[in-house]
């Protein structure tokens, strides 16, 4: 590279590619087209075959009571997927936008997500003791002994071993939350540096 | 492909990634260097392309609004990585597989340098330079990235002045 001619680079950097990586960035584009078409299909078809079950529940059933519950039930299926259309028509637009745009868009969306898990492990960390607690005194209140009546269940099994899937259950929401609370540091770390990168370039360039 | 106008007609998906798909796969190449994460984004890229396809208005021109999504994307890719990003290993692919093309292989070997080297710029400056390496002339990458010409002229001379250095200390 004896020069710096642009538009040179330019045509070198724009080579077509040779047949067999054009091969593969067809199959791959096919691959992730097929997929989406999938997920979509899969989708409405989940959506169809839920509310034909609420429905016939409700015609074979015809109280004030289901009529509610179901009608609630394809609300609430409704709602979901109208949220979920919103997310991602939002997420896109910030796609075809300017990439500051996108990094703010993208640093809210993570301190939300540090913000719900910060507050899911404040509430998960005293929960499960107070928990635990809450069902021991209702236990003591009651007159019988909770560990005997775990030990006398064969579906329940020793308490011990109850205790200890509890303990584990616990244990995995609690480390999940903690990862996810640390890749979003990491996320959310990454994304205010190119952030700052581009405002460090827009005033070096305004100000020239 | 672009119409500029309302009578635009979509084409179909594979005809755009058969016209598009190599701008796609160098942008990829300039934010990962690892390969099987570099397939990773570049998926990502088609599936919000795909995604984004019914949004699109020929306002501007097709390659300019997948460049975007894709520059787009392969930043906020980049930042959910964990690790730092590599900047070694360039594809293989990029090395000429015919017998003897002396002018061929220089080629690829220029374009190795070239793709290394603008993955060392800073993303703004990085995606300007991107920006004119695929052809789009100055007015619409400053439409694009929403900057006045004189701001873009500058960020692109900082760009080409930090790319010729990287360049030559890589020579």
């Amino acid at each position: 590279m004896t020069d710096f001619d642009l538009d040179r680079l330019g045509e070198v950097w724009r080579a077509q590619p040779d047949a067999a990586e054009m091969a593969a960035l067809q199959r791959s584009a096919e691959k992730v087209r097929r997929r989406a078409r999938l997920g979509q299909l899969t989708d409405f078809g989940l959506a169809a075959l839920v509310s034909t079950v609420v429905l016939i529940l409700m015609l074979s059933n015809p109280k004030v009571e289901t009529g509610i519950l179901g009608a609630a039930a394809i609300a609430l299926m409704l709602y979901g997927s109208i949220r979920q259309r919103q997310f991602r028509m939002l997420e896109l637009k910030s796609l075809s936008g300017t990439a500051e745009e996108m990094l703010d868009q993208s640093i809210a969306r993570v301190e939300a997500t540090l913000k719900r898990t910060r507050q899911s492990l404040i509430i998960a960390l005293p929960g499960f003791p107070m928990g635990v607690g809450f069902g021991v005194a209702l236990n003591s209140g009651s007159g019988s002994d909770l560990l005997n009546r775990f030990s006398e269940n064969p579906w329940l099994g020793r308490y011990g071993i109850v205790a200890a899937v509890l303990v584990a259950a616990a244990a995995l929401m609690i480390i999940h939350l903690m990862r996810t609370q640390r890749r979003s540091r990491r996320e959310l770390e990454q994304l205010a540096a190119l952030r700052e990168a581009y405002r460090e370039e827009s005033e070096a360039t305004h100000d020239g | 492909m672009a119409s500029g106008t309302g009578s635009f007609e979509m084409p179909p998906f594979e005809r755009i990634v058969a016209e598009h798909g190599p701008l796609v796969s160098r942008i990829a190449m300039t934010y990962e260097a690892d390969p099987t994460l570099r397939e990773d984004l570049t998926q990502q890229i088609f599936l919000a392309v795909w995604q984004a396809l019914p949004s699109y208005r020929a306002d501007a021109s097709l390659k300019t609004f997948i460049a975007r999504i894709a520059q787009n994307r392969a930043i906020s890719f980049v930042a959910k990585q964990v690790r730092q990003p590599p900047t070694a290993e360039i594809p293989e692919i990029l090395e000429s597989d015919d017998p003897d093309p002396e002018q061929n292989a220089m080629e690829a070997s220029e374009r190795r340098a070239l793709i290394a080297a603008t993955r060392k710029l800073p993303p703004p400056q990085r995606e300007v330079i991107v920006l004119v390496l695929e052809g789009f002339d100055y007015a619409e990458i400053a439409k694009m990235l929403e900057i006045a010409p004189n701001a873009l002229a500058l960020r692109l001379s900082r760009a080409k002045s930090a790319l010729k250095t990287i360049l030559e200390r890589g020579r």
